[in-house]
């Protein structure tokens, strides 16, 4: 009962989540992360740590053991509904080039169950947002490469999921729009979205997480929040402790 | 969220599906119908404009209506394979089936919605031979029995259409498939000879084709003339296309050279 609350109240819980690709590489090794619900969260880790594989296990996009990854308490592998509490920006720009940019996030809206006029109120609303109003009837791939990664973000978010994971959102977006971006992620964020964020760049985690795992060889070396892992780690900032962490 | 909202989601997202693929056939007309249609077209006005001249009659059929039916089953079965296996396998290979694969759809509405467009594909170019070749050809016999083989062919051939495009990693395996396994049933299927004329081995081969007997029962639907009893022909096939897209759903279901 205590686990069944304990994974209702996460919107993110993996459990032991293990994963080893055909070739070998073990991506994952005893995972355990609990994402608490309305958290903005960052995965901090070096490439190969297992930051997308965790992401696209959690997603539908890796195979992965059942009763092991938990979305607001519905089991990610066998639970159709946990698909649609979850919107993923992943880390490569994969858009259906036959598909205008306002199509692209049509048919994602009625992939995950809204009404056709539904979904295109809601891609008019994103593509403003997002800046990319005028080229809405352009098709994906004749956008400009900033351009389809704000699409991939806009597309995550069609369907008003509860859970957010956005991997490597900011690559490639200048600074002006990176700065948009994170004042449109806080907005959604006090709106009640949990946000789980992987990025490269420390100082973003620093300014928007409240709280940051490290990821390291496929296990979660340390969790909580910045400054609990500054003063844990030593250092002044945030990169101190996620360069000591993964030291150690 | 009660089951019965999430069944609803799933139906929405599986029609969405549907109709992204047909929509994909219909605005890329020019190579997904267009081609099957002319070189259809082009056989008709070869084989049996030209040859009809010389040979009246195959099995008391001018050679015209003797053809027309296998070939629209081969237009039918080309364009079915092509269609789902390029779609699916460029989704793979461009890696944007990850919006299909991350949404709540089911392996069965996945299979499904790729094989929509597929069918949507066999049949209008299907339809649009059959409306060149009518003004050259008696009426049809059996017009449920036509339509019954020409459904059962596009169903068969768009779920192995779907399994191609899942087991493709490459561009010319996707192409392999049509290259040398529906060719060459294509050729031995008794679209253009009666398999009664042909001496051994090839009337055996011929018996053993399992699109000749798609063939045979599309001539029955639009003659009434037929080699095999036309129920089972129908029947073997529909359990085929059953058991092809059972598989293509397995695969889907285990996420067989689609997730890591």
């Amino acid at each position: 009962m205590a686990r069944d609350l304990d994974r209702e109240s996460a919107a993110l819980l993996v459990e032991a989540l293990s994963k080893t690709y055909a070739d070998g590489t073990r991506a994952l090794d005893v995972l355990d992360l609990r994402i608490p619900a309305g958290c903005f969260f960052g995965l901090l880790g070096p490439n190969g740590a297992g930051k997308t594989t965790l992401i696209g296990a959690a997603a539908g996009l890796v195979r992965a053991a059942p009763s092991r990854i938990f979305v607001f308490g519905h089991d990610a592998v066998t639970d159709p509904r946990s698909r649609l509490l979850i919107g993923l920006a992943p880390q490569e720009v994969h858009l259906d080039r036959f598909l205008t940019a306002r199509d692209v996030l049509i048919y994602h809206g009625r992939y995950f169950g809204m009404g056709k006029l539904e979904a295109g109120h809601r891609a008019d609303e994103l593509l403003d947002v997002f800046d990319l109003g005028a080229k809405l009837n352009t098709r994906s791939n004749r956008l400009s490469g900033g351009m389809r990664r704000r699409l991939l973000i806009a597309r995550a978010l069609v369907h008003e999921p509860r859970l957010v994971i956005l991997d490597e959102p900011t690559a490639g977006v200048d600074t002006e729009q990176r700065y948009e971006l994170w004042s449109y992620l806080r907005r959604l964020h006090t709106e009640g979205l949990t946000v789980l964020l992987t990025t490269h760049y420390i100082e973003e985690a620093e300014a928007l997480c409240e709280r940051v795992a490290f990821i390291c060889r496929g296990r979660i070396a340390a969790e909580g929040m910045p400054a609990e892992l500054v003063s844990r780690f030593g250092g002044e900032r945030l990169e101190d402790a996620y360069l000591e962490a993964l030291r150690t | 969220m009660i089951e019965a909202d999430l069944r609803v989601i799933q139906r929405r997202a599986a029609v969405a599906l549907a109709s992204r693929e047909v929509h994909r056939v219909l605005s890329l007309w020019t190579q997904t119908i267009a081609p099957h249609v002319v070189t259809a077209v082009l056989f008709l006005a070869v084989f049996g404009a030209a040859l009809d001249s010389r040979r009246r009659e195959i099995e008391g059929l001018d050679y015209l209506s003797f053809m027309l039916p296998g070939l629209l089953v081969l237009t039918t079965v080309g364009a079915a394979v092509a269609n789902a296996s390029t779609s699916l396998y460029q989704a793979k290979s461009e890696g944007y089936i990850e919006d299909v694969l991350t949404s709540p759809l089911r392996p069965w509405q996945i299979v499904s919605g790729y094989a929509a467009g597929s069918v949507v594909r066999a049949w209008v170019s299907a339809a649009l031979v059959a409306l060149a070749a009518a003004p050259f050809t008696t009426e049809v016999a059996h017009p449920l029995g036509a339509i019954a083989a020409l459904a059962i062919a596009g169903f068969v051939f768009a779920s192995l259409g779907v399994i191609v495009g899942i087991a493709a990693e490459t561009y010319d395996q996707h192409a392999f498939v049509a290259n040398l396994l529906v060719t060459p049933l294509a050729l031995l299927a008794g679209v253009f000879y009666s398999a009664r004329a042909l001496g051994e081995p090839w009337e055996t081969l011929t018996r053993l084709d399992p699109l000749y007997y798609l063939v045979d029962a599309t001539r029955y639907g639009f003659t009434g003339h037929n080699d095999a009893p036309v129920l089972i022909s129908l029947g073997a096939s529909a359990a085929a296309g059953i058991a092809v897209f059972g598989l293509a759903v397995a695969l889907v279901g285990r996420g067989w050279r689609l997730k890591p």
